[in-house]
Order: structure tokens, then sequence, then C-alpha cells
């Protein structure tokens, strides 16, 4: 396809899929990248989800998880996911030893809440496993002082790198300038935000491990957000008072190619999650344990489920749910990360589906299979 | 296009201190200086070019710098910007005296020599060594006399409601010339900001007239860096300053135009080169590494001379 026409393609999909009430920002999206034939989003399971539930995970009190219960939830999800008996046949499904695979971490509520250094862990040995060497792994996160405060490195074997896009806040000399999204929301000098440069020049498969997050923008933060705005510069512009973008800005990042494409497995860490205040944590009260793992490799179904999970606790704590767009919950951002009735934005929680309609996944539950595993 | 063309000054130390400061001043390498009027015949026995400036008769130039409003709400989080060039547009031939406290001569000899301004920058004694490597590295560039290129050219009617909206035209980087008629050479001519208008919201409304697609120049990356562009036929120069609190990391400059090569002259930086260069239906762009407080990029057409 000539690079024009995928450019114009891509600039006319959001617009097709806009509901009529809905006013969405005219997208331009610039990527020199093809998409692979079959792109790691959705993936070969589309609409399909394995649900690990393990008791003793985590300990809730310390909130150390048990490596041993971990190791077991992800070899288990694995084999369902794929049918395979050995684990090792299911990871080879995704990786092989020559791939450079970008493990792409949540650590923005750090040190609360952050993609668990034990599921990484096992993630990461699981990638040794079928022949991948160290040197080809790369932790990686957008902000370095997150990334620094959760010591990965205490976890990992010698040679994995472990990788921040912004040394310095703002800092946009590790994106890439020919892959970004163009955008003009409020105003904005800066309309660009730039895919990070190693998803296209160095990673050749991606592993995306989010939390199980409340979000104050965008509803709740999972598979989608994770790998979109945690992939770009530049995008906290996209709110602005009480509007945020996040409802057609997600799923246009995720499907930047050549991230769609390389971003082959989502392993969802809900060992612990947050059910209101997200995406930080800094007030226990607000984090919950799910004691729960969902391994796929479509992010619109696991996000799916991840809406259902969040909501379910806000009513159990009797918060307004996520759904709710009323502007009688607005309040100051300082009064919404200590109360869960005071909204910062209107949420967004429409993200997964329009994700979904951009073909990135499966957003209606009941053609969503989940194999649930009790361990 | 406009034919007007940017001068070719370097900005003068202004200097009061007593006349013993001239060791001290002369270790700095400072050679050429601005004094009050009766004091240069001493400075100049003591072997510095000194001239008289009356720095009541100049147009008074603010202490460049940024502030962070971290406590207003705005759509964009757009730190606040104390900048001099939409004075020096405004004003061109003028006499300039800035008085520029600790930390801010720098940026204000900077800015001066972007838009050729003739200034007078009283700089604090603590000051005057990196003002000097500034005059240092400026007096390093060549000048050459290009024409100010702008999208938009302004109708100054003089009054506070206008030099409001030069000052956030400028902000936002969108390229004004003022000039006394309309000229369709002009992507926009503005003859007048509506009474009562906001000047950010005017400066915006300016900004979806133009679209960002017609601007000649705009960078990403960063909101505290200004810009100005001088260009002819066969080259164009860029001028970028920074008037942030530290060094921009990885910004790219997007020029209307065929420019096929480029060569960045940063201060402070002498052996960073531009990156990322591309040049794709007539628009050149390129990334700065690092940006400190002032660059210039030039650039040139297939076999043109810097």
């Amino acid at each position: 396809m000539h690079r024009r026409t995928f450019l114009q393609m891509a600039a006319a999909a959001p617009a097709a899929l806009a509901a009529p009430d809905r006013k969405l920002p005219k997208y331009r999206v610039v990527s020199h990248y093809p998409a692979a034939a079959q792109p790691g989003m959705p993936g070969p399971y589309p609409g399909q989800v394995a649900s690990l539930h393990a008791e003793k995970c985590i300990d809730q009190a310390t909130e150390k998880p048990d490596p041993a219960v971990v190791s077991e939830m992800l070899a288990r999800g694995m084999r369902a996911l794929t049918g395979d008996t050995d684990v090792r046949d299911a990871w080879a499904r995704f990786i092989t030893p020559a791939d450079v695979v970008g493990i792409k971490v949540n650590c923005s509520g750090a040190p609360g809440i952050m993609s668990s250094p034990v599921v990484v862990a096992e993630i990461v040995r699981n990638l040794i496993a079928v022949g991948v060497k160290p040197g080809g792994i790369w932790i990686y996160e957008r902000f370095q002082d997150q990334l620094d405060s959760v010591h990965y490195e205490r976890y990992l074997p010698e040679g994995v790198h472990i990788w921040a896009a912004e040394t310095e806040r703002g800092s946009s000399g590790s994106y890439d300038p020919a892959t970004y999204v163009e955008a003009w929301f409020f105003d904005e000098e800066d309309t660009r935000s730039h895919l990070i440069r190693l998803v296209g020049s160095r990673f050749t498969k991606i592993i995306n491990v989010p939390n199980m997050k409340d979000h104050g923008a965008a509803g709740v933060t999972g598979c989608l957000k994770n790998i979109a705005y945690g992939n770009f510069s530049n995008v906290a512009r996209s709110h602005s008072g009480t509007v945020t973008n996040t409802y057609s800005f997600i799923g246009t990042l995720a499907l930047v190619e050549p991230l769609r494409s390389r971003t082959v497995l989502q392993v969802m860490d809900g060992l612990r999650g947050v059910w209101h205040g997200g995406p930080f944590s800094p007030n226990r009260k607000f984090r919950f344990y799910p004691k729960r793992m969902l391994v796929g490799t479509d992010p619109v179904a696991i996000d799916r489920l991840l809406l259902d999970i969040v909501d379910d606790k806000r009513k159990a704590e009797r918060a307004v749910s996520v759904w709710d767009r009323s502007t009688k919950y607005l309040g100051k951002p300082d009064d919404f990360v200590k109360d869960p009735n005071v909204n910062a934005f209107v949420r967004e929680p429409g993200h997964i589906e329009y994700a979904g309609g951009l073909g990135l996944g499966v957003y209606q539950l009941d053609q969503i299979k989940v194999t649930s595993i009790e361990v | 296009m406009p034919l007007a063309f940017l001068a070719v000054l370097l900005p003068t130390l202004y200097w009061d201190q007593p006349i013993r400061s001239a060791d001290a001043l002369r270790k700095a390498g400072i050679e050429r200086l601005y004094v009050p009027a009766g004091q240069e015949g001493a400075w100049s026995r003591k072997g510095f070019a000194a001239t008289a400036f009356d720095r009541a008769r100049a147009v008074q130039a603010v202490a460049p710098k940024v502030e962070y409003h971290m406590d207003v709400a705005s759509a964009t989080r757009v730190p606040w910007v104390d900048a001099n060039g939409w004075r020096f547009e405004r004003e061109p031939g003028r006499a300039f005296f800035c008085d520029a406290p600790v930390g801010s001569a720098v940026l204000a000899a900077a800015e001066a020599f972007a838009y050729g301004a003739d200034a007078a920058i009283r700089a604090a004694p603590q000051d005057v060594a990196p003002f000097a490597q500034m005059l240092t590295f400026l007096g390093g560039i060549d000048r050459p006399r290009l024409p100010v290129r702008a999208n938009l050219g302004v109708i100054d009617d003089g009054s506070e409601t206008m030099a409001e909206a030069l000052n956030l035209l400028a902000r936002h980087n969108l390229l004004f010339h003022v000039i006394k008629t309309a000229d369709p050479k002009y992507d926009l001519n503005i003859r007048r900001v509506p009474e009562g208008a906001n000047p950010d919201e005017f400066a915006m409304q300016v900004r979806r007239d133009l679209t960002d697609e017609k601007r000649l120049l705009r960078i990403f990356g960063s909101n505290v860096v200004l810009v100005r562009l001088t260009a002819d036929r066969a080259r164009a120069r860029v001028h970028l300053l920074n008037y942030g609190k530290a060094p921009v990391k990885g910004l790219r400059v997007r020029v209307l135009g065929a420019y096929t090569h480029g060569k960045l002259f940063a201060h402070g930086l002498p052996h960073t080169a531009l990156e990322d260069y591309t040049l794709q239906d007539g628009v050149a762009e390129f990334t700065i590494p690092e940006l400190g407080i002032y660059a210039v990029v030039d650039l040139t057409v297939s076999g043109g001379a810097y």
C-alpha cells in the first residue's frame, strides 16, 4: 500500500466510527511501518481471555506476591489460552529466540501499584526458557523516575535492559520523529505525540503488562491505555479542565504501526488493583486485591472484563460508577484523590468499545470467551 | 514575500559599575560597552570601545524569563513567558534597554541578536562572563542580510490591546511582521484586534484561520521555545530561543521550504548536529538533540552556500 493511502485510511477511521452526538478530534497518523499479516492486536485469539484467580498469589497485609503461585498462574494462563500442554510451546507461539522483546510495564502508580516485579520476572524467565537472550529483553516505561522507584533490577537476571524514554520529563529524544499521531485538542502548540523509538527500531515483539486500575479520565486503565499512552510522548495534552479525549485517542494510538503489530501478548497483573484515584495510588484505602491475572492477545476483551471488575468494586464501595457522566460529581483533582464520589473528568470508559470498533478486539461480553481457572 | 531585512547587530553590555571593574570585564572578554553619558572617555582610556547610551530614551525591554503558574488552571499548562521579540518587531530601528537581573542577561543577548535589535543589556556582575561567552558565540556566526519571513502581516495601531496581541502571537510562534498597509504577500493580514478580545483567544483564532499546515515554522517538543525565521530563495535561518530553565532535549523543527541541508550552531553545545533530517513534499524537518539557551539553524537548498 502506498504510504499516502495508508495515512488517509488511518485518519479516516475514527471519524467513521464516531457516535453521531460526539464530535471527535481529527487525527493524522504518520507511520511508514507496514502492518503485519496478522497484527499482534487482537492477535490469534480475539475475544478469548484466560482468567486466573489464586487466593494465595499475594499477601494482602504486606502486598508481597508469592512467586511460585504467580508462576503457576501464568503457566496455566498461557496453556489455557493456546491449548498447549507444554508451557514452552505456548510461549513459543509468540516469541522466538531471535526476538528482541519489549515488556511494557506500568509504573505510574508506584510504589503503591505497578506491574509487579514478580510477574515481570516470571515473564522474563519464560522468555529465556524459549531461547531469548537476557540482552534481548527490555523492560520499559516512559518516565525514568517512576521506573526507578520499582527496582526491577533486583528481580531480573543480569543483562536484561531496564529503560525509560524520558530521563527528564518532557525530553523527546527517545521518541521517533517519523512516527506520530497529530491532533489539536486544546490549543496546545505541540500537536504531535511520537511513538517511542525503540518500538520501531529495536523491538520485534512487545508484551503488555498493565494493572487493574481505575482511571480518572479514561474510566479504567488496562491494556489499551498502557500500550497507547504508555508508548507515546505528549499525551497529557488530551485532558483539560473536566474534558478528556481518551475516548478516541487511546484506540487511535494503539492502532499505530508498528505498535499494533508487534504487541503480541497481554498479561494483566491484577494481583492488586486500584478502585479509585487512579492511575496513581497514593492512598492505600483505594487499593483492592482481585488476586487475578488476565492473559490473552485481545486488549479490548481483557479491558472489557476490567471495566466490570473495577465498577463492581466501586459499587460495593458505594462509589459513583465509572459510567456516570453527570457533572454533579465533578470536583477538584485534590478532592478526586480523596473522595470516591468525586470525578476529576467526565470519564470515558467508552474508549474500550471505541477501540473495538477500530479492530483492536472484541468488546461485546457475549462474544468473549473467558476461561476461568482457580489456582 | 516581505522585504524587510534583519539588521545584523550584536547586543552590547550596558555597564554603570565603577571604573575599577575594568579588569574584571577585560578578563571576561568584554571589549565593547554602552556606558552612561560622561563615562565614555574614562572607559575608552581603559581600552574599551565605549559609547554613551541614554537608557531613559531607549525602549524598555523586559528581563526574559519563564514563569510556571502551577496554581492556575489552563487548557494546556502553558507557562508564562516574558519575551521581547514582539517589541523588537514592533519598533525596528529603536534602541532598547534591558535591565537584566541575575541569570537573564545571556538570554537577553541572544534574543536581541535573533531580532537584530540594538540592545543595551545591563547584566549583573556575576553574569558578565557568560554574557561575554554568548557574545563570542554570536560573533562567530555569520550575519547574512536575509529578509524576515512571516505568515502574518500586522497593521499596528499602537494600542495596548495590539501590544498584547503581538505578545501572544509571538508566544505561540505565529510569525508576524508589522506593516503599514495590508499586503497580499502574507497569508493573513491583521488590521485590528476586536475591542475587548481576549488576546490569547485572538491568537488562537488567528492560528485557526491560518492553519498549522501553512505555518512557515513550527516546533514540537517544547512550549518554552520561541522562534524567528529569515530566508531568501536559497537559504533560511531559524533562530531558536529557549526561555525554559533547563535544556530542551529532542526538539523537532518543521520548516516550510525545499531545504536540502541544514547546519546547527548551538550555544554551549559546539559538537551537536541536526538529527533525523527529512525533506518531503516541500517541508524540511529535523531534530535538535539538545537546545541550551539559543541556537541557529542555517538551511540551504541543494547547491546553495551557508
